[in-house]
């Protein structure tokens, strides 16, 4: 068998033999001759310096020989850079595998959340141990950086806060409203997204957006400052990254998030208004209800949700971007796994509060 | 004129219409080591990425094989675009792949090439940079010499005849500067692969550089052309050889 290299012996050219000839140079048997004829080519490249490479690989793996015809020492010169033994094993890099099978990545999805359960609360710990000290020297905590968190995180999300918290109050008293009016009942609609928004969805829901948000936020700004060694700057100078970058941060996220969720809550009352309003009910009336419905235990309750969703949203979020590896994909990573962290953390928490109000009685 | 490979005529460079540089004119000529050299904040790298493409050129332009990178069609640019490779300062390499995964990229993108093939190419490469036995390593798992080798093995992936190096040499101990140093001029005289290197590192110019030109930042333009060690000695320009020559200005 004769394979004949081209005279212009780049990529374009060579492509066709690796798909045509070279699978006839794989069947070739012990005691066959394949007479590699380079004796044309003016120019080349690492495409068929390959070519050579496999074709000398093939011939030790198989047995056949190789004869050459070289008269522009195309081979020669390839084979004196490269020694074809080298890249005789195949399997030496085969990749990691990128997929396994299904029932392994929900294990390994489960094992994670777990992991994530367990690194927030230690991290919690970290904050806490920092936040003492920073008791004792009020003066270490980094206010500025504390007051541009909350701007970032409570100022500048009040549109969307509105946008989404006046939608909430408009769906839930569409929903309510569509199946009470079969009963007449239309206008205690009121009652019941005042009661729902205070003690419930007004936390949940504005949670929800500052974990997306800014808990994302907290992970990508950190978990950059880790990649740029900004984080091992600050350990060698004796300032605690706790203290310095992780406190303000989660300070300011349980510090915005009450608010937030009250004025998320009126945007939805608002919401509710506009339907009722749709229906006919008078604006006094609504309005009444509105308040009457309001209890002191209420608003501590969704107070009291919306301080521990704030606190454990600003520990995901700082706790991935802190623990982040050291690359541009491991920070896309840890932003992901801030925002899946924190809606676990606050569905758990979430539940917890439900139980034990339930318990309580309250 | 035929051994040209990079033609630079009347290049304005610079960001938001501030000029950073003006009037830069040099060839570079097959198989030579070109180097751009200047203090900091010279305009080194400005000029790189203008030269690639990566910035638009307030005037001038800019020939890599004779096709104009701006100014051309989008054929033209093309054209351009694969007959040269770049490596940056940091390496730039994709820190989700493996090395082997990022020299294979451009063969992916740009080849019909078996993946067997492509794979082979993208191993032999890395042997060319001594790093096949790393070939299955992240980048988080390498020094900076071997990103910096990777990042050559990546840039010349598609055999481009022009390798165009950003302070190659920043960062790394002296030994593995001067490693880096032989295995471009390896490169060069086993596969005649044209350099254009931008660097201050005095070792590595006198080292490689069969020419150069030095970059100004009070006067914004070329100061001085020629082979390194010439300069240093015959320069009229006493900031030239003052540049050359540090010990001399320290004592």
């Amino acid at each position: 068998m004769t394979l004949k290299l081209p005279e212009i012996c780049t990529v374009d050219s060579v492509t066709p033999l690796w798909k045509q000839r070279m699978p006839e140079v794989g069947k070739l048997k012990a005691g066959e001759v394949l007479i590699l004829d380079a004796d044309s080519v003016k120019r080349y490249d690492g495409s068929a310096e390959a070519l050579i490479i496999e074709v000398h690989r093939c011939a030790a793996a198989q047995g056949f020989s190789v004869e050459y015809r070289d008269a522009a020492s195309v081979i020669a010169k390839t084979l004196k850079i490269f020694n074809p033994a080298v890249f005789s094993d195949h399997t030496a890099y085969d990749l990691p595998p990128r997929n396994t099978h299904t029932v392994v990545q929900v294990g390994e999805a489960a094992v994670r959340i777990w992991r994530d359960i367990v690194d927030v609360l230690a991290f919690l710990g970290e904050v806490v141990t920092s936040g003492l000290s920073f008791l004792v020297r009020p003066g270490r905590l980094r206010l500025r950086d504390t007051m541009l968190c909350i701007e970032r995180a409570g100022m500048d999300a009040l549109p969307i806060v509105a946008l989404i918290g006046f939608l909430i109050g408009l769906i839930l008293a569409f929903l309510s409203g569509s199946s009470m009016r079969q009963f007449g009942v239309e206008v205690y609609v009121a009652d019941l997204i005042s009661i729902g928004l205070f003690r419930e969805m007004g936390a949940l829901i504005t949670a929800i957006i500052l974990a997306g948000r800014t808990g994302s936020a907290f992970a990508a700004e950190l978990g950059t400052m880790k990649v740029n060694e900004e984080i091992d700057a600050l350990t060698t100078l004796s300032l605690p990254p706790v203290l310095f970058l992780a406190l303000p941060r989660v300070l300011a996220a349980a510090f915005v998030l009450p608010f937030l969720s009250i004025f998320a809550v009126f945007m939805g009352l608002f919401g509710g208004f506009v339907v009722l309003w749709m229906m006919d009910i008078p604006a006094i009336t609504y309005w009444q209800h509105v308040f009457n419905a309001i209890t002191v235990n209420n608003v501590l309750i969704g107070l009291t949700k919306a301080l521990t969703f704030g606190l454990l949203v600003g520990l995901s979020g700082c706790s991935h971007g802190l623990h982040a590896k050291r690359s541009a994909d491991a920070v896309g990573q840890a932003a992901t796994a801030s925002v899946v962290g924190s809606l676990v953390l606050i569905t758990i928490f979430d539940g917890i509060f439900s139980v034990l109000l339930f318990i309580l009685d309250i | 004129m035929n051994d040209t490979v990079i033609e630079v005529k009347d290049l304005v460079a610079g960001y938001e219409g501030r000029v950073i540089l003006k009037d830069i004119s040099f060839a570079v000529r097959k198989g030579e080591t070109f180097i751009v050299l200047g203090g900091s904040g010279c305009g080194k790298s400005t000029l790189l990425k203008h030269m690639i493409g990566l910035h638009p050129l307030l005037a001038g332009e800019v020939r890599i094989l004779g096709h104009r990178i701006q100014g051309g069609g989008v054929a033209e640019r093309e054209a351009a675009m694969r007959s040269f490779g770049v490596t940056y300062q940091s390496g730039a390499l994709f820190g989700n792949m493996t090395l082997l995964e990022n020299v294979c990229l451009p063969l992916e993108s740009f080849t019909d090439l078996p993946s067997d093939a492509r794979r082979l190419i993208a191993e032999m490469k890395l042997e060319l940079v001594g790093l096949k036995p790393f070939a299955n390593y992240f980048p988080t798992d390498v020094s900076g010499g071997m990103k910096k080798r990777a990042a050559i093995a990546r840039a010349m992936a598609l055999d481009p005849q022009v390798l165009l190096l950003d302070e190659p040499s920043a960062g790394l101990d002296p030994v593995t500067s001067a490693e880096l140093d032989r295995l471009i001029l390896r490169l060069r005289d086993t596969h005649g692969i044209s350099f254009v290197i931008v660097t201050h590192e005095l070792a590595s110019i006198f080292a490689i550089g069969d020419r150069c030109i030095m970059l100004d930042a009070e006067t914004r333009t070329i100061i001085a052309e020629g082979n390194p060690t010439e300069l240093r000695d015959t320069s009229p320009l006493e900031k030239v050889r003052t540049f050359f020559n540090p010990a001399a200005r320290q004592g």
